[in-house]
């Protein structure tokens, strides 16, 4: 197997402004009232005045063991030797959302005729744009930058190999990954806060 | 994108209405012929448009800040993709760093194309608005102008051309048709206080942007440059200088805002009592000598008054009046000085937009001159602009009547010399300190129709509706006899005019871009961009439109360029470039010049004044308003509303990440993302929402989603509830642009400015957005 793509996010230096959902919509041509791939949430604790709102970028974390993959009955859902993208073939999918269920992120989304989409790593563009494409190529070699990358205001999102990420991250936010089936190194510097990954 | 599909039925529509995937594909060709188009909603995994598409430029005109863009454009003209330029000085942390855009320069790629533009310019015939040529609109404008200004005289007429891509707006309304009419946005909506105190006292407007990138020490006072910024390079300039200098970040504001978030301190205020913080800390500084002595003896003025002015002004004194904590005063106080010259303090809108803000920014201001760090690394700092060439000036010019001669400059007429402004001519305003000042106050206009001094507006980009007394300006734009709009969206303004001018939007014009404040703190700057793509619909630039009504006026011999691009190459001559040159190649920015701190070293006279004794208009003003010259303390309610048992909140309007001023409410895009991050997009409501502590909520039976009313002394508005901790208990805010008149199709929401009346500034006639209000209404 090639090596393991993923994401990278640092809640220090997002400031929640939403700008890599509206960038994921336009890029993959996805209408502003439809669910979202990458979505961004605040998660907002405590009493005024002692209150905390930490926002969060997520989206398919592209598991190492990725559950949708296992429960999907018609084989639509490839976790792709070459970089591990978790990618579907919407030409075979029938719309069952037992990914959905799978799903502990909530990552996958269904048009209005139920076949699935998410986020692909901007292998490709539109719904349909990740399954059967080549290996992820990094930006310098020609790959296209993830949407959400190539927009976020604060640089809270990178993505790449695996193992580039890590070199990048804090001691602690590289052991909470290992632990983790979920490709998105996260980086919580504060203490006391651990809303990450939450719950969809 | 779904307006894509209008001429047949969406996927959406087919599939509500039940119809399977299997009916979908036999459907074919509708379907798949606009989806492919773009590379929607197929399995097609060949089709990637923004891979594919031609690569072009263009400066950001959301929010009017000039973040460049890098836009992606399909052969037959429609805008695929937009991100930002890398290293660009707007929109980037400076050399070497990824240049992106926010969610509302994203939006320019749906603006673009957005069917929701008009399309078209119209002219009111009968009463009605009609759609018309060019040729005619351009024909009955010149017509309608001559008729006004033999009948009321064209120094009634309004120039409220704010936001325009072009500066001509002013030679045709000020030099050639002779109006000193005008309404600008930074002293007479924006921040009156803090652009006139900080010129006032030697600063200039620089009090709103810190040296970010060298700071160790900022302060955020009343404002949340991580979503509201004047460039992205305000929010990406905080997070480096906390990263690079471990720099303290202090956020003083009633909400807990994405800059309260990143902050190690956050003081929620009690509103307008923001002046009395000032002091204390100044006390704090000044009683344990923590300011800069030598600074404050050789370069300032007025120090002794100062310093009278806070000798008993300690930190428990203000702790009683701001809700805050002693000790966090004091700490803020030491700190701020302690890092200083590498700190600053930022203010803008949020201290300004109050009946008490000119004491509330004098005396904020004064911070800064106590601990020297005026135009230092990482304080505040002297930013310069851009050296670009007056075009009139330095253009060929061969006049009409002498076909031969060509000279260098326009010899333009100044057909406003001698007039003066209403709001100084006539005894109607003389009980208004502020007309010492500025020429005009927005909340006045009204009154100026009434009276006949002012009777008819060109008013571009510009929404008045939003920024005061709306009611009156409602009513007002009814009574004006000629009305001129030039817009890309249909409002209160647009709707209500007598010709309207479709304006084409940022990317399908030739821009150039220029300012002071950037990520490079020691580097003048351009940015440029010619258009990517054609005026979409029947629309033109607004440099064809303002040079086509020049034309039809008769003024064309002093509008000698083929096109704006010429004009634009002459503004650039002076640093040798041609937007050619500038919006080609990797990039479309190019420093042209630097400059070095302690620029007041330069000048004659005190580099910075405590007290303003000496300011011959502000004693004036000030006499009249009975307030003192040096820093002193006005409660709320000296200038403006109260608080009383009927209306006990305190309400002011806000602004989110994802809309300007007033011309992207419309955007949908946009208004998803807002419903989203108020957690409220299940709701079917997408106005502008009631930020409400649950504590207020609950005593009023509100719960999250209820629409609710607000009620002023004068005015009320519907709207949706947020209930949120987020919010200081007695205080409610609201997003502005919303509502009667906004760009937002069916007007959801509230125009907070229903609620207002004339509360202002009385110094700079800045309106006072801060009222007492009742909410009611839960379901």
């Amino acid at each position: 197997m090639g090596e393991q793509w993923g994401f990278y996010f640092d809640s220090d230096k997002c400031i929640g402004c939403h700008a890599c959902s509206v960038s994921c919509k336009q890029r993959h041509g996805r209408d502003p009232e439809q669910d979202e791939w990458r979505t961004v949430k605040n998660v907002t604790t405590g009493e005024f005045p002692d209150v905390s709102s930490l926002p969060i970028s997520m989206s398919c974390m592209h598991c190492s063991d990725a559950p949708c993959e296992k429960v999907c009955p018609c084989n639509s859902i490839q976790k792709r030797e070459e970089d591990g993208i978790v990618v579907v073939d919407r030409d075979s999918c029938i719309g069952c959302h037992y990914c959905g269920w799978a799903c502990p992120y909530g990552a996958p989304t269904y048009d209005d005729g139920g076949i699935m989409s998410k986020c692909n790593l901007c292998i490709g563009e539109g719904p349909g744009g990740g399954y059967g494409m080549p290996p992820r190529e990094e930006q310098e070699d020609g790959g296209a930058q993830p949407a959400c990358v190539d927009n976020c205001v604060g640089g809270a999102i990178e993505a790449g190999p695996v193992s580039e990420l890590k070199e990048k991250a804090s001691t602690k936010a590289v052991e909470q990954f290992e632990q983790e089936p979920a490709n998105v190194i996260v980086e919580a510097n504060r203490e006391d806060t651990n809303a990450f990954p939450y719950e969809a | 994108m779904s307006s894509r599909s209008e001429n047949c039925l969406t996927r959406r529509s087919l599939l509500k209405a039940g119809v399977g995937a299997a009916t979908m594909a036999a459907l074919g060709g509708c379907v798949s012929d606009t989806a492919a188009e773009l590379g929607i909603g197929t399995t097609d995994r060949t089709a990637t448009p923004v891979a594919d598409a031609n690569t072009a430029f263009g400066n950001c005109w959301m929010c009017c800040h000039n973040c460049a863009q890098e836009v992606k454009v399909t052969d037959d003209g429609t805008v695929v993709g937009i991100t930002g330029v890398d290293g660009n000085p707007r929109g980037s942390a400076g050399p070497g760093t990824e240049g992106t855009l926010c969610p509302k320069g994203l939006g320019q790629l749906d603006k673009t194309h957005d069917p929701e533009r008009i399309k078209q310019p119209y002219i009111r015939v009968d009463g009605e608005l009609r759609e018309a040529t060019w040729e005619e609109a351009f024909e009955y404008t010149a017509e309608r102008l001559e008729a006004f200004d033999e009948e009321y005289g064209a120094e009634t007429f309004l120039d409220a051309g704010s936001w325009a891509e072009t500066p001509i707006f002013r030679t045709i309304w000020r030099d050639l048709y002779g109006t000193p009419e005008r309404i600008g946005r930074g002293v007479h909506v924006c921040a009156g206080a803090t652009f006139v105190s900080g010129s006032m006292m030697g600063i200039g407007s620089n009090n709103r942007i810190p040296d970010y990138q060298n700071s160790e020490y900022l302060i955020m006072w009343g404002r949340n440059p991580l979503e509201s910024f004047a460039g992205q390079f305000e929010a990406k300039g905080i997070l480096k200088a906390i990263e690079e200098n471990n720099a303290t970040l202090v956020t003083i504001d009633p909400q807990y805002t994405e800059t309260a978030e990143k902050s190690d301190m956050w003081l929620p205020i009690k509103p307008r009592t923001d002046g009395a913080l000032a002091l204390a800390m100044a006390n704090v500084i000044i009683e344990e000598e923590l300011y800069d002595a030598e600074f404050v003896e050789n370069h300032t003025y007025g120090f002794e008054a100062y310093q009278e002015a806070v000798a008993d002004r300690t930190p428990e004194w203000a702790a009683e009046i701001t809700d805050l904590d002693a000790d966090a005063i004091r700490d803020i106080a030491r700190g701020f000085a302690e890092a200083a010259p590498q700190a600053g303090i930022s203010v803008w809108a949020g201290t300004a937009q109050t009946g008490n803000s000119w004491k509330t920014t004098q005396n904020i201001n004064a911070l800064n001159g106590l601990v020297g760090n005026i135009d230092r690394p990482g304080g505040l700092r002297f930013w310069k602009s851009s050296p670009i060439a007056d075009p009139f000036e330095v253009c060929e010019w061969t006049p009409d009547d002498k076909a031969t001669e060509t000279t260098i400059g326009v010899d333009l007429p100044n057909n406003a010399e001698g007039k003066t402004p209403a709001f100084r001519k006539y005894d109607e305003y003389s009980d208004n300190p502020a007309r010492h000042i500025t020429g005009i106050a927005h909340n006045l206009v009204p009154e100026m129709v009434e009276n006949g001094h002012i009777n008819g507006m060109y008013c571009h980009h510009d929404m008045p509706l939003k920024d005061g007394n709306a009611e009156a300006w409602l009513k007002a734009l009814d009574e004006m006899e000629l009305v001129i709009a030039v817009d890309a969206y249909w409002n209160g303004i647009t709707r209500n005019a007598d010709v309207v001018f479709a304006d084409a939007t940022q990317l399908e014009k030739d821009t150039i871009g220029t300012g002071s404040w950037s990520s490079y703190s020691d580097k003048q700057w351009v940015v440029g961009g010619k258009a990517a793509v054609e005026p979409q619909f029947n629309t033109k630039p607004d440099w064809e439109i303002l040079t086509g009504i020049a034309e039809a006026m008769g003024w064309g011999e002093y509008f000698p360029w083929e096109d704006h691009e010429e004009f634009i190459d002459d503004q650039l001559s002076k640093v040798d470039l041609t937007l050619e040159e500038l919006s080609s190649g990797e990039a479309n920015y190019e420093l042209v010049g630097e400059y070095g701190y302690e620029q007041w070293r330069d000048s004659d006279g005190p580099a910075f004044k405590f007290d303003l004794d000496q300011v011959g208009p502000f004693t004036k003003a000030a006499e009249e308003a009975g307030m003192g010259t040096a820093p002193e303390w006005h409660p709320p309610g000296t200038y403006g509303d109260e608080l009383s048992e009927e209306y006990p909140l305190e309400f002011y309007d806000i602004r989110s990440v994802f809309f300007s001023h007033g011309s992207d409410q419309g955007i949908d895009r946009l208004l998803e993302q807002f419903a989203r991050k108020n957690d409220l997009e299940e709701k079917d409501y997408r106005g502008n929402y009631l930020h409400i502590n649950p504590i207020d909520a609950e005593a009023r039976d509100i719960e999250m989603g209820d629409i609710v009313t607000v009620e002023s002394k004068t005015g009320s508005g519907e709207l949706m509830a947020h209930v949120t901790e987020l919010i200081k208990p007695g205080v409610v805010t609201s997003e502005y642009g919303f509502g009667e008149g906004s760009t937002q199709q069916d007007y959801e929401g509230m125009n907070t400015m229903i609620l207002h009346d004339t509360q202002m500034d009385p110094i700079t006639g800045q309106p006072d957005r801060h009222l007492a209000v009742e909410v009611t209404g839960g379901e």
